[in-house]
């Protein structure tokens, strides 16, 4: 009897240290949960930031002059050719075809 | 050990009590002991359980701010998106010199008022001012450097409009709470797409897509910003809508609003001509009228006497350049004869005219996603002067988005469209609306349009665009002023579609005051202005909408 009550105390003494560890850990894991999120959070917002600033460079009014000035031209009819003209083989560039 | 000898300490003594006893006492302690275990555990497993869901966020925003989807062009284009930015406010209580402390901030912000500022940041019984929200970074560094104890930041959600200027009518704006107070944005709280800031994640709800096309949006601008500085006009606006599905494909309103600058919304003169303006478009609303006498069964080649000139009461109702003979309906619409589209609404009769307006749509506002639109302004009662002046456009005065619908239906093969802002599903067939006009008027009108442009004396003959089957009618406008009209200021218009057999898209461009130039051998009329205006635009934006081009 006297035994089993010493087994059984030790028992309760172990388990209660293994709580108390369990706990700090999850602490511990919580507080990094915690870190994470924040980055996470702060990449979220700098995507967010780059994303409009992509968007604000790539608008047309800005892109069409860039593009005018290294010899591009807005696609127009000329520069098309209906379904039977690629069979027969005429294909030009509209550089060529300026020219 | 010690606790176990604790327990039994005592009894070693005190032999009086039964052995029994004790050791039952014991079970109860070891019971208890375990019990508590037991429930440290359940506790733990709770807790765990927040914690994982535990939403950590870094805006700190005030309760009522609103975290908004993106928004995006039909392509997937950004129009508009959430971003963080420190916003600036003060603890009065840490501030120590409220006066220096203002001074210098108000030189980093020269639009904050100093007095304003120095009373709040001296009041004591205060612990939260706002000094400035949505700060750049660089600014928030400035303020930083000041050193001033006292002044502190906190991240709020911002709207940014990375498009700027093009489609700023369409979009709308936001409140300093990230509220919308006015078109798509107005569109996006009312449908419930955006959510409490608090505990929101950026870029976490699904963006929502606008049927306009950034790069057509763009031809369009600058085509008509080249317009406006070639005919010296005042004023131009454009729009692009797909016939079958009512989809808006760009809208342009020049000179626009920037949704970022508040002060541009304000501004009359940058009010949106296409869909909140009501204007009397002119000729343009000939082609209602012949869909109406087409529609009572005549034929493109049945006879109108336009011999002699109209009379009605006091007025007299003449043409730019009479023939001086019955004119056939395709020659009314060609010529762009008045007292022909006026004999016409005069057979059909009041009644019909009036029914046919409605049935079009182009009698009562017009409710899209961006506003309800405003009503439009038209007769008391139709007499014989109001039927008259109703067939070529004048009386009446609507939306040119209004009226680019009407034309959408008349083009289509005879349906109604609602125009919207919106995106459809691409993949989704086109529900078409109920039937407004015969098949046989839609392609008698198509016909007409194009006949128009393609005849050596067809008033639309400059919006021509090889290959693209461009058909469209001019529209000569006087513009309304105070006591009557003026007529050295004019309304120039131009509705087109394109490819006229089978249309895809109408056009419908405004230009505001044009004035006569040497390009324009002097005249002001649209057919010299506004139509190859509209060729420019079909020739750049064609291809841009996939419209394959029909061998020359």
């Amino acid at each position: 009897m006297r035994i089993l009550n010493v087994v059984a105390v030790l028992l309760a003494l172990s388990s209660a240290f293994l709580l108390y560890g369990l706990n700090y850990d999850t602490r511990m894991i919580e507080r990094s949960l915690h870190v994470r999120e924040r980055e996470a959070e702060r990449a979220r917002a700098d995507i967010a930031v780059l994303r409009a600033e992509r968007a604000h460079l790539a608008r047309p009014e800005r892109i069409e002059p860039l593009a005018r000035r290294l010899g591009l031209e807005p696609l127009s009819a000329r520069h098309l050719l209906p379904g039977p003209g690629l069979a027969a083989g005429n294909i030009t560039t509209s550089s060529t075809s300026v020219r | 050990m010690s606790v176990a000898a604790r327990i039994a300490g005592p009894d070693l003594h005190e032999t009086s009590v039964a052995p029994r006893s004790r050791s039952r006492m014991l079970a109860l302690v070891i019971a208890l002991a375990f019990a508590a275990v037991g429930g440290q555990l359940v506790r733990l497993a709770w807790q765990n359980e927040d914690a994982s869901t535990i939403r950590v966020s870094m805006m700190s925003s005030p309760a009522n701010t609103l975290a908004r989807p993106d928004i995006v062009d039909r392509n997937g284009r950004l129009l508009a998106t959430d971003v963080q930015m420190p916003s600036l406010y003060a603890d009065p209580l840490l501030i120590q010199d409220a006066d220096e402390a203002a001074e210098r901030l108000v030189r980093l912000f020269p639009q904050i008022d100093v007095r304003e500022l120095r009373q709040s940041l001296a009041d004591k019984s205060r612990r939260f001012v706002w000094v400035r929200r949505g700060l750049s970074p660089a600014m928030a560094q400035r303020v930083h450097n000041l050193g001033i104890p006292g002044l502190l930041f906190v991240d709020e959600i911002r709207r940014t409009y990375p498009a700027g200027r093009l489609g700023g009518h369409i979009l709308g704006r936001v409140d300093i709470d990230n509220r919308g107070t006015g078109g798509i944005e107005r569109y996006i709280d009312e449908i419930g797409a955006s959510e409490a800031a608090v505990g929101a994640r950026l870029s976490a709800r699904a963006p929502v897509r606008l049927s306009l096309d950034l790069g057509v949006m763009h031809a369009l601008d600058e085509e008509l910003a080249g317009a406006m500085v070639r005919y010296e006009a005042a004023g131009a606006a454009g729009l692009v809508m797909d016939v079958l599905t009512g989809e808006v494909v760009a809208s342009v309103s020049r000179p626009g609003v920037d949704p970022a600058v508040y002060e541009d919304a304000l501004d009359p003169s940058r009010i949106d001509r296409i869909a909140a303006g009501t204007y009397e478009l002119g000729s343009i609303m000939k082609l209602v009228t012949v869909a109406m006498a087409l529609e009572m069964g005549r034929s493109l080649d049945s006879m109108v006497d336009t011999a002699e000139p109209l009379k009605a009461g006091r007025f007299t109702i003449e043409d730019l350049h009479p023939l001086g003979r019955p004119m056939s309906v395709s020659e009314v619409f060609i010529h762009s004869s008045n007292v022909g589209a006026g004999q016409l609404a005069l057979s059909a009769g009041a009644a019909t005219q009036k029914a046919f307006l409605q049935k079009l749509g182009l009698w009562s506002a017009l409710k899209t996603e961006v506003s309800s639109g405003p009503a439009p302004q038209k007769p008391q009662q139709i007499g014989r002067i109001e039927q008259i002046t109703l067939s070529f456009g004048h009386g009446l005065a609507t939306t040119p988005l209004q009226f680019a619908a009407a034309s959408a239906a008349l083009m289509n093969g005879g349906t109604r469209v609602t125009p919207t802002f919106m995106a459809l599903d691409g993949e989704a067939p086109v529900v078409r609306g109920e039937r407004v006009v015969s098949a046989r008027t839609s392609a008698l009108l198509r016909e007409v349009m194009r006949r128009n442009v393609t005849d050596p004396a067809g008033t639309g003959r400059r919006a021509d665009v090889p290959g693209f089957e461009v058909g469209g009618k001019t529209g000569t406008a006087e513009m309304a002023a105070k006591g009557g009209y003026r007529k050295k200021s004019i309304l120039a218009s131009f509705i087109g579609t394109f490819p006229s057999s089978e249309p895809r898209y109408v056009t419908l461009i405004l230009l505001f005051e044009p004035k006569g130039q040497d390009v324009t051998g002097g005249e002001i009329t649209a057919g010299r202005n506004a139509a190859p205006t509209t060729a420019r635009i079909i020739e750049r934006i064609a291809p841009l909408l996939g419209v394959p081009a029909k061998s020359l």
